[in-house]
């Protein structure tokens, strides 16, 4: 039993390592995750005093193009592009990773609740599933800064409030096939009651195309929440976070584009390999809902 | 079941949805307590005991001693009757229905535009990507369309801004049409053009057809740039969902029989696998909501998504009310046509 799960693991192991753009997307996501570590325990290893705040530099306000001393080139108020987006990985990865943890733990409970019981109190949670799925999320980013303040954490409410409809929705449907799979319809025959088997064989089978999804999410959730910081829903902020940087350098567009471009392509590395990840991690994990 | 009975059942459903929407969003917005309401009705110029009579009157006017979902029964009743309450943004205030009017006809223009550079740039690609699976075209097209779902809405507009206004100088990237054209013209007061408030229509209407050719040329970035957001979904799912059909047997049918391939691939094929797309039409009018906020906001288009920032942003109560319904009707209707369409044009749908 022992050398039939590790076999298993290694050849899942496999099918992800052979996936080219798979691998990569992994090893930049794991880079990823190694800066914000380094940023949040020992910043000193890349030279950075301050991981928590944007450092101006007022004698040379204006941008700098790419150099030696600056090889990102510097934004509005000299601040240093490169270490500025070195520190806002951190935080753009903390919240998204908020976002989507607690947005799919919520769904997922009341997907799987509600499919796995069914009849009234599954139209019930539907119905509140569907009403929460039409709230544009920028309407509620706005509805819930209102009530606790537009800041960083009222904006990962928001965002996990928009978020969990579509994880109860794909955890119902999972739940729903599951359910009628013969193994279910065999334990409960031998007498299991159905909140073991709720535990046993349902909840295991339905959080690998979970975590599958959390995975690629993750690459729509840091775009979506720099835009929300890009508008301006989180004033004055001067924490070091993506969205907020690229508006620094949006009055010099015209002489100065990298101070939008990097900070954006920051997040469009980080969004791509993501995606690329999850779509390896799907054919692993969920071969018939292969990638073509 | 009949089809109008189908649709009557949707719109049932429908209405619980949109009531549990704007009740939520007024929750939230009126639970600050109700100075967010005064502020928007009180006469600035009032103070001393006229300001305090003027408060007590909008208290009994909006019943705001009551508890919050007593006065969203009375916000529902005022919006049965017609009335949306006011707004009070810097670049407009009055009346939120009027605000519709004046900035809803922007931003329609600019969705119908980018809906049709989808479906113009995203029908072949994604027909071709899947009938030429693997080749260098479906790689390349595959890699563009991952590349731009992954950039956030906001640099694909700014990196249009910096290749062809800054780079090329080509296209124009601020407002609706360059305000030294329209200086004296009559027709256009405060950024906004009468009297259909499409500037393009008006200028047109008005027979300034130079000023009409200008003002289409700033509406093609930005269209663009909506468009280029949910492009490479489209393109995504048209090429998976073409790809299924190839693979069904009576694709393969039509092969054996000798069909030539061209009408394999537009009748056979295109046909069956544009439904899931046009499913997703949804998605693409949400993000297109969405993605205006975003559009609006970086090429100063004074459009829906434009005024609902600008509401957000000043704590505009009526404002964000009245975008909550609008967005929330639009999204809902949405939804509702295209399962009519959908019911119409697949026959395997039993309603």
């Amino acid at each position: 039993m022992r050398s039939l799960e590790t076999s298993s693991f290694r050849l899942s192991l496999q099918t992800l390592l052979r996936n080219k753009s798979a691998f990569v997307g992994t090893i930049i996501v794991i880079l990823y995750f190694v800066d914000a570590l380094v940023m949040e325990v020992y910043p000193k290893l890349f030279g950075i005093t301050q991981p928590n705040s944007l450092v101006e530099n007022f004698s040379s306000p204006l941008p700098l193009p790419p150099s030696f001393s600056h090889p990102l080139g510097t934004t509005a108020y000299g601040i240093d592009l490169l270490t500025s987006i070195l520190k806002a990985i951190k935080f753009d990865l903390a919240y998204s990773l908020a976002v989507v943890l607690s947005g799919a733990a919520l769904g997922v409970i009341i997907g799987v609740i509600s499919g796995y019981v069914g009849g009234a109190l599954d139209e019930f949670l539907m119905r509140i599933t569907d009403i929460v799925f039409s709230i544009p999320y920028l309407v509620l980013a706005l509805a819930v800064g209102f009530v606790i303040g537009r800041t960083y954490t009222s904006m990962v409410l928001a965002l996990a409030i928009v978020w969990w409809p579509l994880y109860a929705r794909y955890g119902r449907a999972l739940t729903l096939s599951i359910k009628t799979l013969p193994y279910v319809d065999s334990a409960r025959l031998y007498g299991m009651n159905g909140f073991k088997i709720l535990l046993k064989h349902v909840i295991p089978n339905v959080l690998p195309p979970v975590f599958v999804q959390i995975s690629l999410d993750l690459g729509t959730i840091m775009p979506t929440f720099s835009t929300l910081s890009f508008i301006g829903f989180i004033p004055n902020a001067n924490l070091p976070e993506l969205g907020f940087l690229t508006t620094l350098g949006l009055n010099y567009i015209q002489t100065a584009p990298w101070t939008v471009i990097f900070p954006g392509l920051a997040i469009t590395v980080f969004s791509l390999a993501a995606n690329l990840m999850g779509e390896g991690l799907r054919d692993v994990f969920d071969p018939r809902r292969r990638s073509e | 079941m009949k089809l109008w009975a189908y649709i009557l059942r949707r719109v049932v459903i429908l209405v619980p949805t949109l009531i549990g929407l704007t009740f939520i969003v007024f929750v939230l917005s009126h639970s600050g307590g109700p100075n967010l309401v005064l502020a928007e009705y009180l006469n600035p110029h009032l103070s001393g005991s006229a300001k305090q009579a003027q408060i007590k009157a909008l208290i009994q006017e909006f019943h705001l001693n009551q508890p919050i979902y007593v006065q969203y029964f009375y916000w529902l009743l005022q919006v049965l009757k017609g009335n949306l309450g006011y707004t009070n943004t810097p670049i407009y205030s009055g009346p939120v229905s009027q605000a519709f009017e004046l900035f809803m006809p922007n931003t329609l223009m600019l969705s119908i535009i980018a809906s049709v550079f989808t479906w113009v740039i995203g029908m072949p690609l994604g027909v071709w990507s899947a009938v030429k699976k693997d080749g260098v075209f479906d790689q390349t097209t595959r890699i563009a369309a991952l590349a731009l779902y992954s950039m956030p809405f906001y640099l694909i507009a700014l990196s249009l801004i910096i290749i062809f206004g800054v780079y090329f100088r080509v296209l124009p990237f601020s407002g609706t049409v360059n305000l030294l054209l329209v200086g004296s013209v009559p027709w256009y007061q405060n950024g906004i053009s009468y009297p259909t408030h499409i500037f393009i229509i008006d200028a047109a209407i008005h027979g300034k057809y130079m000023i009409a050719l200008n003002a289409l040329e700033h509406l093609i970035l930005p269209s663009l740039a909506l468009s280029l957001g949910s492009l490479a979904a489209f393109i995504r799912l048209l090429r998976s969902q073409m790809l299924e059909v190839f693979g069904q047997d009576f694709i393969r049918f039509a092969y054996s029989k000798g069909v030539p391939e061209k009408d394999i691939i537009t009748v056979h094929a295109r046909k069956n696998a544009i439904i899931v797309p046009l499913t997703n039409f949804v998605y693409l009018v949400a993000f297109l909501l969405g993605g205006a906020v975003v559009v609006e906001s970086i090429f100063n288009i004074p459009g829906i998504g434009y005024w609902t920032t600008q509401a957000l942003l000043n704590n505009d109560v009526g404002g964000i009310m009245g975008s909550t319904l609008l967005f929330g009707i639009i999204l809902v209707a949405a939804s509702l046509a295209i399962d009519v369409i959908y019911a119409l044009i697949d026959p395997r749908v039993r309603y």
